[in-house]
């Protein structure tokens, strides 16, 4: 029996095609148009991953909506964006709502499996359910790649599943200097250079949260970002 | 051309000179009312004399021969001026009245209290400003009473100092006051010529020049009759200087009226005038710096609230803008609402292609399938290109600015370049000492690498690319150039608009919307500075130049 995903998403075409593969990858998949008929579900039967987009039929912060009544019913719950909407300030309003993830629709369908399979094997692992295994740790920072969980000096960092990718493909060579394109191939994102700028200012606010000194993500104009070895 | 250029204050002004037919008109009147008082006086005169006439009718006594008069005078004859034969020349002794020819009625002995009644009866008529005659058909004046000018008007009423500018503008300056009164004052007996129509039993009026003309004596006439034969006649004369001075001060304040409303409205009218072409004036230079250098519209604040038509056209010129602006925001923003618009198409397209992939398929169908993802990739990276700018704006308003060393950050970025583009020589010309400014090093980064890209894209093979630091002033300039085509006449000044290329050929991968340059220019304005493009001196190539203010 596979696990129960629900999409949640107004153009038919795409919730079609999304729920195919899906359903081939051997998730149980419930599709809902709209808000109401997807919380009337929810509220019988939460699924095990919600995936929303924010514009729902003629509620266009609907998904936002949504996301915080799911958030409610469950703070466990991994729940991924897939919009249209790339403006900075949605990728930040559709975080703080407690999003696991926001994707615009420019992703792949591979990728989106991708990204699906490894929050639930974050959860699997939360669980208890699969060994600790795969750290990367280098110096203060600390990977795991099964959970998807950072730690700088043991003290956690709430990364979202990209810029979790982000600092793996930058702290796995530290020094190395890694171009904003191979940041994007990492992270598995088609965005341009404004986004991994912006996604990278908000991995450095996420660790100076934690630690005010924080330093090690380094700019080199004109060439990309590196980790400070 | 160069038309005549002629203000509307000017204009107004011309057209208030029209006020001065006021004046004019306001002259017609005032001799209108003149030429009908002389009339009326005409007509007072004559009918003054019908009255003493009356006064003398059928009187003969009073018309007899003087004491030591001749026998036959000329009151004897018929008619005027007949000749009567002097009975006396021929010493033969004075014939008594009763002894008169032709069997005229008999004439009461003339006595010597004749005149003297006639004087009584004109004393009771005496008015002050006419003198009256009384005349014998032989022309001798039985008896005169009053003056032509009043007794205590002959050196009264000095003219005004408007009345004697008047009389000099009109060329009027006539004679003293004084004079005139003298000459009124010389009293000549009425000329036989102009009495001689009352002699024939007809009422007459006449009028007599008095010095140089611009006073007269009106004079009117009236027969006195005894019996049905003319004995006398009545000559009554005024002096039309009652009526010229009346005229005279009504032209003067006439004069010190229209004056003054003249200056009045003049004065009203300019400062109408003024303020009407300010408010366009001012109009204007609001509408045309509405749209500043860089496309951006701002609101219009002359007299948008006035009711009339300056205000009307205020208002529709700030209506006209704000869809204006309307339109030109939408213009800004189609780019990224467009790219929006297109994701979820292309997102249905690229889920129903992927699902499609994982269908069993024709190993001939792989390269249709490949060759519709490539178009796909391409798609989307050019819709996440054209929604660049839209986030450029949006990570703009929350960037915080710091002060940091542009050398370090361009000198960092050309060791890039030179790892990023092998195939190209990178010139840096940094100065010794650091440059601080105010801004993002992130962006002045992007910005420097939307110019880099810019040039190396444009420089002929095998040239260097040149980046040099330098400062002015208050700025430091950090220009890059590179050699190749110069820049195209028609993309003056809009180079660093949104959506214009100067690119001929084809994009290949990498499409190309124009948007680079814009992001740059996004990025220097976001520094306090400005970009700007120019041709170098010797037609070689290229410098686009950015100016930031230093911190």
């Amino acid at each position: 029996m596979g696990r129960r995903i629900a999409i949640v998403e107004d153009e038919a075409a795409i919730r079609a095609n999304y729920a195919d593969a899906f359903t081939r990858q051997g998730y149980e998949v419930a599709a809902y148009a709209d808000r109401p008929s997807a919380l009337a579900a929810f509220a019988r039967r939460l699924p095990e991953l919600a995936i929303i987009d924010i514009g729902l039929g003629d509620e266009p912060e609907g998904g936002f909506t949504l996301c915080a009544e799911l958030r409610a019913m469950s703070a466990r719950l991994p729940i991924i964006f897939l919009t249209a909407r790339d403006s900075d300030f949605d990728v930040v309003s559709g975080l703080r709502l407690g999003a696991d993830d926001y994707l615009t629709k420019d992703i792949s369908l591979p990728h989106l499996l991708a990204r699906v399979a490894a929050l639930f094997r974050r959860l699997e692992v939360l669980a208890g359910a699969a060994p600790q295994e795969e750290q990367l740790v280098r110096g203060p920072l600390a990977l795991d790649i099964q959970r998807l969980a950072a730690h700088w000096r043991d003290q956690p960092v709430a990364l979202t599943l990209t810029e979790f990718w982000m600092v793996h493909t930058l702290a796995r060579h530290p020094g190395h200097v890694k171009s904003r394109e191979q940041l994007m191939t990492e992270a598995r994102l088609v965005v341009d250079d404004g986004t991994i700028t912006s996604h990278i200012k908000r991995i450095r606010k996420k660790f100076a949260a934690v630690d005010a000194a924080f330093d090690g993500i380094e700019s080199v104009y004109g060439a990309g970002y590196r980790w400070k070895a | 051309m160069t038309s005549l250029r002629i203000s509307l204050r000017t204009k107004l002004a011309l057209i208030s000179l029209l006020l001065l037919a006021l004046p004019w008109v306001g002259y017609r009147y005032v001799d209108e009312m003149e030429r009908f008082l002389r009339d009326g006086q005409r007509d007072a005169l004559v009918a003054t004399a019908r009255a003493v006439a009356t006064a003398l009718h059928e009187r003969p006594q009073l018309f007899g021969p003087r004491p030591g008069g001749t026998a036959v005078s000329l009151a004897d004859s018929m008619l005027p001026n007949e000749e009567v034969l002097d009975l006396a020349i021929s010493s033969m002794p004075a014939l008594p009245a009763e002894a008169a020819p032709f069997g005229l009625p008999a004439v009461t002995a003339p006595t010597r209290g004749g005149a003297d009644e006639v004087a009584a009866i004109l004393r009771a008529l005496e008015r002050t400003t006419s003198r009256i005659w009384v005349v014998g058909r032989d022309l001798d004046v039985i008896a005169r009473a009053g003056t032509l000018v009043p007794p205590d008007e002959a050196d009264t009423a000095p003219d005004g100092g408007l009345l004697r500018l008047w009389r000099r503008l009109t060329g009027r300056a006539g004679a003293a006051p004084a004079d005139i009164a003298a000459l009124l004052a010389d009293a000549t007996p009425p000329s036989a010529q102009a009495v001689s129509s009352a002699f024939f039993g007809a009422t007459a009026s006449w009028v007599r020049p008095v010095g140089d003309g611009e006073v007269v004596v009106v004079a009117a006439a009236h027969p006195v009759w005894v019996a049905d034969r003319v004995h006398g006649a009545v000559v009554v004369e005024e002096s039309t200087r009652a009526i010229l001075s009346v005229r005279d001060r009504a032209l003067a304040r006439l004069m010190l009226l229209t004056f003054t409303g003249f200056a009045i409205t003049a004065v009203l009218l300019l400062g109408f005038a003024s303020r009407l072409s300010w408010r366009i004036r001012r109009l204007r230079d609001e509408a045309e710096n509405a749209v500043d250098a860089r496309g951006r519209i701002a609101d219009l604040s002359a007299g948008s609230r006035a009711g009339d038509e300056v205000g009307d056209l205020s208002r529709s010129f700030s209506r006209l803008l704000a869809r204006l602006a309307q339109h030109h925001g939408y213009l800004e923003t189609m780019a990224s609402r467009l790219s929006h618009e297109l994701r979820t198409p292309v997102a249905v397209v690229r889920s129903s292609l992927e699902n499609l992939q994982l269908e069993p398929l024709p190993d001939s169908a792989t390269p249709y399938i490949e060759r519709a993802n490539a178009g796909l990739t391409r798609l989307t990276r050019i819709l996440s290109r054209m929604s660049e700018a839209t986030r450029m704006e949006q990570a703009l308003a929350s960037t915080e600015t710091e002060r940091f060393d542009l050398r370090a950050v361009v000198g960092e970025c050309v060791q890039g370049y030179r790892l990023a583009h092998p195939g190209t020589c990178f010139e840096a010309q940094l100065p010794d000492y650091p440059v601080w400014v105010r801004g993002a090093p992130d962006l002045a980064a992007q910005m420097l690498d939307k110019l880099v890209d810019n040039a190396v894209d444009f420089a002929a093979a095998d040239t260097p690319i040149r980046i040099a630091l330098v400062f002015h002033d208050t700025t430091a300039e950090l220009s890059v150039s590179n050699d190749g085509p110069p820049l195209p006449a028609a993309l003056e000044g809009k180079l660093f608009d949104s959506m214009v290329s100067g690119r001929q050929r084809d994009g290949g991968d990498e499409p190309h919307l124009g948007l680079g340059l814009y992001v740059a220019r996004l990025i220097a304005g976001f520094h306090g500075g400005s970009l700007r493009a120019a041709n170098l001196p010797d037609g070689r190539g290229v410098c686009v130049c950015a100016a930031l203010r230093l911190a």
